[in-house]
């Protein structure tokens, strides 16, 4: 008898020192939301008419190489860009100083321009230290290091006016060389082609640039005259690099439009207030919840209580390990499970009350209470915790947050309700041998 | 303490009453979504401009709306934030926000911030109202087929009318009050089913404890008994959740408050509809019904 209360204290304990190590110190470990820490949200679509279905899709991937490229000239911390659907892009940009600029940048067309690389010792000289030329210009170009990180390293000297822009490409796609290697292929129109072999014939041995939106993506080796308008761009590419690259010599022939359906700027103070608020609210409501139980179930409040602090602390625990994100309705759904919480538990002790009442003793009261109430707080939580779940799963944004919250806090609930205050309940009543109950 | 002793109250009886009354309110709701069409819904469902301004002193409304009306974008509308005259919601027609921002700079200079702004384009929209849409069929369907595999068909149909009256006379008083459905309402409304149908679950399995026990087909006094029962437990979690909203609502601040408001009339009307609709219409069917019940 006396092992297995050990064990249960055990596992208690246990869970408590996980979630605290968890979500402390909450600063750092708890994810917020956009809506609360200000920034922008934006969802663009790409324009579908005339395009057949089975290439939208790699039209949002070219699409998406686009804007990662220009979120990484932002210098966002911890950016979210990804696909939603077929033909979406979601972005979520914490913390923007500028909003109404990134959006500017983010909308925009995207320009792939091909500018020749200028060997001059002098002019580069000169314009490393400052002085960039008339009809030039000094751009980096970005490589990955060994760590898949990219990296600005050395900058270029370029002639500002491009030999070609994106718009006579007609694709681009990974093959291979002699060696086995990987290589990208680039074929042009008629009219990229004629312009191509006159600026090939013209630059043998110089290096040509491929920028995309002023960002040197590649700068290849002109080797000879290429006629027709299928280059190929070799180098020790790895796969990865490969595409990468065929990848952003698609975007610049990208034959559709991004348009922003969706966008939301949330100022940094607008955030701060929210989250001050929501805090304070939440608090104050937990606080008079603990309060009543007390006042109303006196010891059995006590207990209550406990069972309720340890189910937030589960939550921001559980909402930290999987790095879920914190939204203002996420914590307005932490507030309401406080309240929701405590319904197990005044399920069991007015159940108690009730066989109390019929004439049991304490021990078998307790007992049936428990038991008795088990079928309605099942029914009763997975009912719930199907809504919390549908929230979270078709939710949007924010409301996800709150789905989160409440699924995880309906979790939690039935460990702390039932399984918490069961085993502090039979433990007291075996070892004070209570002979009268008051609840 | 104990503030609910042992109850006895007729519910079932005057069941006729409170069909009635719920569908007044919801009569009376109709009307006012026709009449306002569009306005009813914030611009994540319908499409449009949103911003929130602060002006750093006290300005004219009336002069915030005619510099606006100035830019002749059609309809938009202004709501005051808090009661300090500083902090206020345009909601404007399709890209106009821009506009609109730049005639305020010439009118009143660098006085103002923008804390935030939304622009929803309509092929937005109505991908999230269709997302809305789905969430609620989705969420009613699982609880649907939960109840019919726990309890029985007719107390899961019970359930989810219960749950379908607490979102239309919730959104019917919402409307009354000029108040918009946007996605925190939403959000809100899913809230109010989990809680209502939590709520109705609680007196259905006590009506399913006590059936089993007492094998009657008086189902009248059979539901009286449970929901008399369950009484006090029903009014005990109301209170605490209701607590923990009010606070929500008064302390909550601007963006906590229509939210709020809205779990405030789900959890009055969830608790309600357990009774006097989702217990009401299985004991109306139980009685028509010539098959006995068997749970």
């Amino acid at each position: 008898m006396k092992t297995q209360f050990y064990i249960k204290f055990g596992i208690i304990i246990a869970v408590i020192g996980i979630c605290f190590y968890l979500f402390y110190p909450p600063e750092k470990k708890l994810k917020k939301g956009l809506d609360l820490q200000g920034g922008i949200h934006v969802v663009l679509e790409i324009e579908k008419e005339k395009i057949e279905e089975k290439s939208i899709s790699d039209l949002t991937e070219r699409a998406l190489e686009i804007i990662r490229n220009r979120v990484d000239a932002l210098g966002v911390t911890e950016p979210v860009i990804q696909k939603e659907g077929t033909n979406r892009i979601i972005i979520d940009l914490p913390g923007v100083k500028n909003p109404e600029k990134a959006i500017d940048i983010i909308g925009k067309t995207a320009l792939l321009e091909f500018k020749l690389v200028i060997d001059d010792e002098n002019l580069y000289k000169q314009a490393l230290e400052g002085n960039v030329p008339e009809g030039y210009e000094l751009l980096y170009l970005k490589e990955k290091d060994e760590r898949g990180i990219y990296r600005e390293t050395q900058p270029l000297l370029l002639k500002s006016q491009p030999e070609l822009t994106g718009k006579y490409i007609v694709d681009a796609y990974v093959g291979y060389d002699r060696t086995g290697f990987p290589d990208v292929n680039l074929v042009l129109d008629k009219e990229g082609a004629k312009i191509f072999e006159e600026v090939t014939e013209k630059n043998i041995g110089k290096r040509l640039a491929i920028v995309l939106d002023g960002v040197i993506k590649s700068a290849p080796q002109i080797r000879e005259r290429i006629p027709e308008g299928k280059a190929v761009i070799t180098g020790k590419f790895t796969m990865d690099e490969a595409r990468e690259l065929a990848i952003v010599l698609r975007s610049g022939a990208l034959p559709a439009k991004l348009n922003i359906i969706y966008q939301e700027v949330i100022g940094p103070s607008l955030g701060k207030e929210s989250v001050q608020k929501g805090f304070k609210a939440s608090l104050y409501g937990a606080i008079i919840v603990l309060i009543f139980m007390i006042f109303y179930y006196l010891y059995f409040g006590l207990l209550a209580d406990f069972a309720l602090t340890l189910n937030i602390l589960i939550l921001l625990g559980i909402v930290a390990g999987i790095k879920g994100v914190l939204t203002l309705p996420g914590i307005a759904g932490i507030a309401l499970t406080c309240g929701m919480a405590v319904d197990a538990n005044i399920l069991i002790f007015e159940r108690i009350r009730e066989e109390l009442k019929a004439g049991k003793s304490p021990k078998a009261s307790v007992d049936a209470g428990f038991h008795r109430a088990w079928a309605a707080i099942i029914d009763s939580n997975i009912t719930t915790l199907i809504t919390g779940l549908v929230l979270f799963i078709f939710g949007e944004g924010v409301i996800k947050g709150f789905g989160l919250t409440l699924s995880i806090g309906i979790i939690a609930n039935l460990f702390t309700a039932v399984f918490v205050t069961k085993v502090i309940v039979d433990w007291i009543i075996i070892n004070r041998k209570i002979e009268r109950l008051r609840i | 303490m104990e503030l609910i002793k042992t109850t006895n109250f007729n519910f079932m009886g005057k069941r006729k009453f409170f069909y009635f009354f719920s569908l007044l309110i919801i009569i009376f709701g109709i009307p006012f979504m026709i009449i306002r069409g569009e306005k009813n819904f914030g611009v994540d469902f319908v499409g449009g401009d949103l911003i929130n301004i602060e002006f750093n002193q006290k300005i004219d409304v009336a002069n915030l709306r005619k510099t606006i009306a100035q830019e002749n974008i059609g309809s938009f509308t202004v709501q005051e934030l808090g009661t300090e005259g500083k902090n206020y919601i345009i909601r404007l027609p399709q890209k106009t926000s821009d506009l609109v921002l730049e005639r305020l700079k010439n009118n009143f200079g660098e006085n103002f911030i923008i804390k935030g702004k939304s622009i929803i384009s309509p092929s937005m929209s109505i991908s999230l109202r269709k997302k809305a849409i789905k969430a609620f069929l989705i969420g009613l369907i699982g609880i649907l087929i939960y109840l019919t595999i726990r309890f029985e068909f007719k107390f899961a149909v019970g359930a989810v009318v219960a749950l379908f009256h607490d979102i239309l006379v919730v959104l019917s008083i919402l409307v009354m009050t000029g108040k918009q459905i946007d996605g925190m309402v939403i959000a809100a409304l899913l809230t109010i089913i989990g809680y209502s149908v939590n709520d109705t679950v609680v007196v259905f399995d006590r009506i399913r404890e006590n059936a089993r026990k007492t094998r009657t087909t008086d189902y009248i006094a059979l539901f009286n008994k449970s929901i008399n029962e369950t009484l006090s437990r029903t009014i005990l979690t109301g209170l605490t959740t209701i607590f923990v909203v009010l606070c929500l609502f008064f302390f909550g601040g601007e963006s906590l408050h229509t939210f709020s408001f809205c779990l405030l009339l789900g959890i009055v009307f969830g608790t309600y509809s357990s009774i006097f609709i989702a217990s009401a219409i299985v004991v109306d069917w139980l009685k028509r019904s010539s098959v006995r019940l068997k749970i």
